[in-house]
């Protein structure tokens, strides 16, 4: 028989909840004895996530924020900063233990197989998808998916984001970009450097469509059958404690 | 405050910003978009930079990583270097 892992089916909550559910989930895994967890969701408002050792002053453009709605936070893991656009992203997590058969201990290796699972649900939409050392995914050499990875607890917990039809104007309007990063000669023009399943394909894709590929995606990858499921009451009281952290002005404007 | 940022080619980007008071380094904060595992190994080694004088920073940057069991993705030990002293020139 199939090992079983649960999944959490596209939960719509807003930025604190989002990151206090996979902390959450990450907390959990070893000491309630919770199941290794695939989580898909969507942030609802639309926010900017930016990686835990990233200047909120030189990576967001706040005021734009402020116009347009958009929320602000601070990620526990590494990274850069990422538009999760309510109406055109999809992000995933995946919570497993650093010890768990199927997960390899080196986190570069661990990085390539977890981003292997949207790789192979990409497939499933017809998107010739590559991994991208350390942490990105390209298609046609243009990003399509942006991921990032901590280690906490005796547990991996990574998540990322799959561009499905970003408003890329909106997302290039409320994050900066660093001079540094324009003239390095590697770089190119930022809008070239990004795509999403609309723009690849050339047609429509609907969250369902992608979120039944990811699942498949994942299930597939590391042959398991992922069954829904709901938090846990535990992980249910972890979440409201650290809500209140990531909401804080002191966890958010931190550097 | 002095700021620097420096693109590592085909890695990440990393940031310094810090103050001088008598030949030394103080208020130093690093940002970017690196990866460093565990995270909060961030505020030791900015810990570790504080209150150094500009002779002994390429070794305590260098102790540290070798005190200390942190895995970096996007740059290396040396790019906290190189970063601290471009903010320098700044």
């Amino acid at each position: 028989m199939k090992e079983t892992w649960r999944l959490i089916d596209m939960r719509i909550e807003d930025a604190p909840t989002q990151m206090a559910i996979d902390e959450a989930i990450a907390m959990a895994r070893l000491k309630e004895g919770t199941p290794n967890t695939v989580r898909l969701y969507r942030w609802n408002p639309s926010a900017v996530s930016i990686g835990y050792f990233q200047s909120i002053e030189k990576e967001v453009n706040l005021p734009a924020c402020e116009e347009h709605g958009v929320d602000v936070i601070r990620r526990i893991t590494g990274g850069g900063a990422v538009y999760h656009d309510y109406n055109g992203e999809i992000t995933y997590s995946l919570v497993a233990p650093e010890a768990d058969p199927k997960m390899p201990a080196d986190i570069l290796e661990s990085y390539k197989l977890i981003c292997g699972a949207i790789v192979n649900g990409l497939a499933r939409l017809g998107v010739d998808a590559e991994f991208k050392p350390v942490n990105d995914i390209d298609a046609g050499g243009k990003k399509i998916s942006g991921n990032a990875q901590t280690r906490r607890h005796g547990v991996i917990l990574q998540h990322g984001t799959v561009l499905v039809d970003s408003d890329i104007r909106r997302m290039f309007q409320v994050l900066r970009v660093s001079d540094a990063k324009i003239s390095d000669k590697l770089i190119q023009a930022v809008e070239d450097r990004v795509t999403n399943l609309r723009r690849y394909l050339g047609r429509q894709v609907n969250f369902d469509e992608a979120r039944v590929a990811l699942i498949k995606g994942f299930e597939d990858i590391f042959d398991v059958a992922l069954e829904p499921g709901e938090l846990t009451d535990a992980e249910t009281r972890l979440v409201k404690e650290l809500y209140e952290k990531y909401s804080s002005r002191e966890w958010v404007f931190q550097r | 405050m002095k700021r620097a940022e420096y693109k590592v080619p085909g890695g990440k980007l990393i940031a310094a910003e810090l103050g001088v008071e008598g030949g030394r380094l103080v208020g130093v904060k690093i940002t970017g978009d690196f990866f460093m595992h565990p995270e909060p190994a961030i505020i030791e080694l900015e810990k570790a930079i504080n209150y150094t004088s500009f002779e002994d920073l390429e070794d305590n940057v260098n102790g540290f990583f070798k005190d200390n069991d942190v895995t970096l993705f996007g740059v290396e030990a040396g790019d906290f270097v190189k970063v601290i002293k471009l903010a320098l020139e700044a």
